[in-house]
């Protein structure tokens, strides 16, 4: 079952052009010149029920207009989807009680107010039933551990304890698919890993299907399954997430502890290995897979050195994301 | 055929219990809009400060020269106005105009920051949601705003004993808020197109002070610019409800209620094609 399907979702808009200084500012007065930008240029998408997906690109690639066409905001200049069984252009509102959404640098607690205000207003405007509402309310408050914000003035909240809040906010009605853009924008990494692991639980007990943007590579790795990454409003790539780590980006970076103490020109040379350092025991080092394998990189310390412990690890995702906007 | 008839009226049944549905839903979201407007309005009092303030002081300014153009007399009446009634007719209209919020830069505001996805991703219309929280806010400061009005005018001219001008004032004031947001809105949701819509509100303010009746009743205008008036929707936002409130025979009240009804759905009407028009435009920024 899709919870998602778009096909050839493409949105442009017209921008003023405007030359530099007053005079430019006058011209384009009198006689104003529009350009086209294509925002979304022409997108497929397909989005499984349950699924956890990654939508990913440099800014400006059209992240937050799709979902924003998606959710029903915005209509498309051409093209069609499907959300949850909706058109959203066409039946935003019906629509809205099946989906959430979460725009990481927007908040839609009210300021002066405790959370549990706007709870209550989500409960009332979604129409929960009074007991579900109480309910569903205690459950998330409980899982988000917000019992000790809820009488605060959101405004006196720090950023990492208002983003759990408006997260559970937009869950209060049990949502099908839930939207996250840039959901953990700013947040500490103590924090992050907090917030991913309530959307996760959330995914796995609800089966809520997750499309997320992010610039983060943490986000992308422990929340999502497959990766769609856009560039320039087309779709560049679409994966699962360990498939990219395995063939795209095909690096290792191992880490050795040696038994004693090496300086760097002990250390056996092994064609395509990398950025090589040496902490005292520990050797750090990158290679490349498709000219060398990890087996033939650690033969040369096996033997030679003592080897306490070893761990081979995958790159971070900006890497990734790095390495594939270069090779397209 | 029987079945036929009982299945469509069934049916009928069916969409008058949908709509009646419908609009018991849409009552209830917008009641909680309100309570939470509410709410966040306690948050502002200097700007509750500030407004009453500026109208002791236009309500002072007013007394004071209307009581010299009546010649101190109060038993005199200008077309149909004695000074008593003129004041009083100042303090409800001045109420009326304070107690509306921006709306028009509201929305402006919430397309250019981009805030106006968060609105739109909700189950309750944009327009409705707007205009709950427009209702709740203007119908606290239009309270507060008597009562700061009272304290200028009463001393002067003595109490506002208009029996069932304040029936009348108070039923009329609904439709003169909802007209006053409604024009306001269709100048706000221009910025679904427009960058700036503040040229458009100034020129709106001024007609609605002037045509409107805030500062002089419609009556004591030149016959030419009464029959503009006539025409326009200005009037049925200030004047009718502070007109009445001072005549208070109410036997104008029907027709009043009439001129404000025919108003709203003409504007309505109007708020509606351009939501729905600006909402295939709109370009949210910001991402």
């Amino acid at each position: 079952m899709e919870a998602l399907r778009a096909r050839g979702l493409t949105k442009a808009f017209r921008v003023k052009r405007k030359d530099q200084g007053l005079g430019g500012s006058l011209r384009s007065w009198l006689r104003p010149e529009w350009e086209e930008k294509i925002a979304v240029a022409n997108i497929d998408l397909d989005v499984g029920r349950g699924e956890t997906v990654a939508f990913l690109g440099p800014n400006g690639a059209g992240k937050s207009t799709t979902i924003k066409m998606l959710t029903g905001i915005l209509h498309p200049s051409s093209g069609e989807a499907t959300v949850v069984g909706f058109t959203p252009w066409r039946e935003r509102a019906k629509l809205a009680y099946r989906i959430g959404t979460v725009f990481g640098q927007k908040s839609q607690l009210w300021y002066h107010l405790p959370p549990l205000d706007t709870f209550e207003l989500i409960g009332r405007i979604y129409e929960m039933k009074r007991d579900d509402y109480a309910k569903r309310r205690e459950d998330l408050i409980e899982r988000f551990e917000l019992g000790p914000y809820l009488r605060t003035p959101v405004r006196k909240l720090s950023l990492g304890e208002r983003m759990r809040c408006e997260i559970a906010a937009s869950l209060l009605h049990r949502p099908e698919l839930l939207f996250l853009d840039e959901p953990t924008i700013g947040l500490d990494v103590v924090v992050k890993q907090r917030i991913r692991e309530l959307i996760r639980e959330r995914n796995r007990s609800e089966e809520t299907t997750v499309f997320l943007t992010s610039h983060d590579a943490g986000d992308v790795e422990e929340l999502c399954s497959r990766v769609l990454v856009i560039h320039h409003g087309g779709l560049l790539l679409d994966e699962p997430v360990e498939r990219i780590k395995r063939d795209v980006l095909s690096r290792k970076t191992i880490t050795i502890t040696l038994a004693a103490e090496v300086s760097p020109e002990e250390l056996p040379c092994v064609q395509g290995t990398e950025n090589v350092a040496v902490a005292g025991r520990q050797v750090r080092l990158e290679v490349d897979l498709r000219r060398a394998g990890v087996e033939e990189v650690l033969s040369g310390f096996i033997g030679r050195f003592g080897i306490e412990d070893l761990t081979v690890e995958d790159p971070p995702m900006e890497e990734i994301i790095k390495h594939i906007y270069g090779e397209r | 055929m029987d079945r036929t008839m009982g299945d469509s009226s069934r049916t009928e049944a069916g969409k008058a219990v949908a709509i009646w549905g419908a609009g018991a839903a849409a009552f209830a979201k917008s009641a909680a809009v309100a309570r939470i407007t509410l709410r966040q309005m306690m948050f502002y009092k200097t700007d509750f400060l500030l407004r009453c303030a500026f109208l002791l002081m236009i309500l002072y300014v007013f007394s004071q020269l209307w009581s010299a153009a009546y010649g101190g007399g109060e038993t005199g009446s200008v077309a149909g106005f004695t000074l008593k009634q003129l004041l009083w007719y100042l303090v409800f209209t001045e109420a009326l105009t304070l107690a509306a919020p921006p709306i028009c830069s509201r929305i402006e505001q919430e397309v250019k920051n981009g805030d106006v996805a968060m609105r739109l991703v909700r189950p309750i219309s944009y327009v409705l949601y707007h205009y709950a929280s427009f209702l709740a806010e203007a119908a606290l400061r239009f309270a507060i705003h008597l009562l700061a009005g009272s304290l200028v005018v009463w001393p002067i001219v003595g109490a506002p004993n208009f029996g069932y001008g304040w029936a009348a004032l108070l039923s009329l004031s609904l439709g003169a808020l909802t007209v006053t947001f409604l024009m306001a809105a269709a100048i706000g949701l221009c910025a679904f197109w427009i960058e700036e819509t503040r040229g458009l509100e100034f020129v709106l303010q001024k007609l609605q002070f002037t045509l409107g009746g805030m500062l002089l009743p419609i009556d004591l205008m030149p016959d030419w610019l009464q029959r503009i008036c006539a025409w326009l929707p200005f009037r049925a936002a200030m004047y009718l409800p502070a007109r009445a409130a001072v005549h208070s025979g109410g036997d104008h009240l029907l027709r009043d209620l009439g001129v404000q009804a025919v108003w709203l759905a003409v504007l309505g009407a109007i708020v509606a094609v351009i939501f729905r028009r600006g909402a295939v435009k709109l370009h949210v920024n910001g991402g």
